[in-house]
């Protein structure tokens, strides 16, 4: 059986390496078909805004890198609920064409079904 | 269950906080390097999980005194927890 | 350094052979690119090319191989979203050679 594998987002988009890390982890694994789920928690959740423009900071855009997840194989994309809420962001106003958005509520439930858990 | 490892100090980070909020009974905490400090002053009250152990030579180092219902390890055991739990968070940063 | 002559300008290269400035990308480039490859580019491959830089600008990565041959089959047809078809086009490793040709960056993810 494969090993199923968590990648847990968990810092905003630019301020560091991290974000663009894990994606590029999560793309890489992908790639060599061990397609792992994610799990957008804490201030990770602003990695889903839209209309992100990183070029004003001369940055690739990390939202257009995580749209092509479902080209990459996966296909959902998972968030903590209560992430979303303590940041007053409306769940309606996130989508990633392509991927299906599940908000998960009892978070420690959810990862306790991985083998593997990556934090970035 | 989940051994969640927390190695940045929480009046700093969200670590510990994050870390919290996903902790299931049957879970079990390990606070290292500079996650300890929650050990100390107002962050330590946040602390209503258990089992939380914390690494001693951490804690020794950092001049923390480790209050009653914390555990202190050293690395063997450390190890030990590692093998008894399945899967290992590490929240870093 | 290394670097190609096109049209009397200089383009310098890495040393995979990569554009070391993605603005220097021309078709006059990429004809050359592809020729240090081995490869006389056809329609067939420009299609490819063109693929590879839309790809670019929704995603601004360089795709790995699984994820061209999805988007392949998805915007060309499934004929086409095959990877024997793209390795026949841009040997030996695809995604590697043809975003090269056609001026991206690297993949990060081309283990």
């Amino acid at each position: 059986m494969a090993k199923r594998l968590l990648a847990l987002c968990r810092q905003a988009p630019y301020g560091n390496a991290l974000a663009r890390e894990g994606l590029e982890a999560v793309l890489a694994a992908a790639a060599m078909d061990q397609a792992a789920d994610l799990l957008f928690l804490g201030d990770g959740v602003f990695q889903l805004l839209d209309d992100q423009r990183a070029e004003a900071i001369e940055q690739k855009n990390l939202r257009r890198n995580l749209q092509a997840l479902p080209i990459f194989g996966v296909e959902t994309v998972h968030i903590c609920e209560r992430s979303l809420l303590e940041r007053g962001i409306d769940a309606g106003q996130l989508q990633i064409p392509g991927a299906g958005l599940k908000l998960i509520a009892d978070t420690s439930r959810f990862i306790a079904g991985y083998d593997s858990v990556l934090s970035f | 269950m989940t051994l969640h490892i927390v190695s940045k100090s929480p009046y700093s980070s969200s670590a510990l906080t994050d870390c919290i909020g996903s902790f299931a009974e049957g879970d079990a905490l390990l606070l290292i390097e500079d996650g300890v400090y929650a050990l100390s002053g107002p962050a330590s009250e946040k602390i209503t999980i258990s089992p939380v152990y914390c690494l001693e030579a951490d804690t020794d180092a950092r001049g923390l005194s480790i209050p009653e219902n914390i555990q202190a390890i050293d690395d063997a055991r450390w190890v030990s927890l590692c093998t008894e739990h399945n899967p290992i968070v590490s929240w870093f940063k | 350094m290394r670097s190609i002559q096109v049209e009397d300008r200089e383009i310098p290269l890495d040393k995979e052979g990569f554009l070391r400035n993605l603005g220097d990308w021309s078709p006059a480039v990429a004809e050359q690119l592809a020729r240090a490859e081995g490869i006389e580019l056809t329609e067939d491959h420009w299609q490819v090319i063109r693929l590879l830089q839309e790809f670019y600008r929704e995603f601004e990565l360089s795709p790995a191989m699984r994820p061209l041959v999805k988007y392949a089959g998805q915007h060309l047809g499934a004929d086409k979203g095959r990877s024997i078809y793209l390795m026949q086009l841009f040997p030996p490793s695809p995604a590697k050679v043809a975003s090269k040709i056609a001026g991206l960056p690297k993949p990060t993810n081309c283990l």
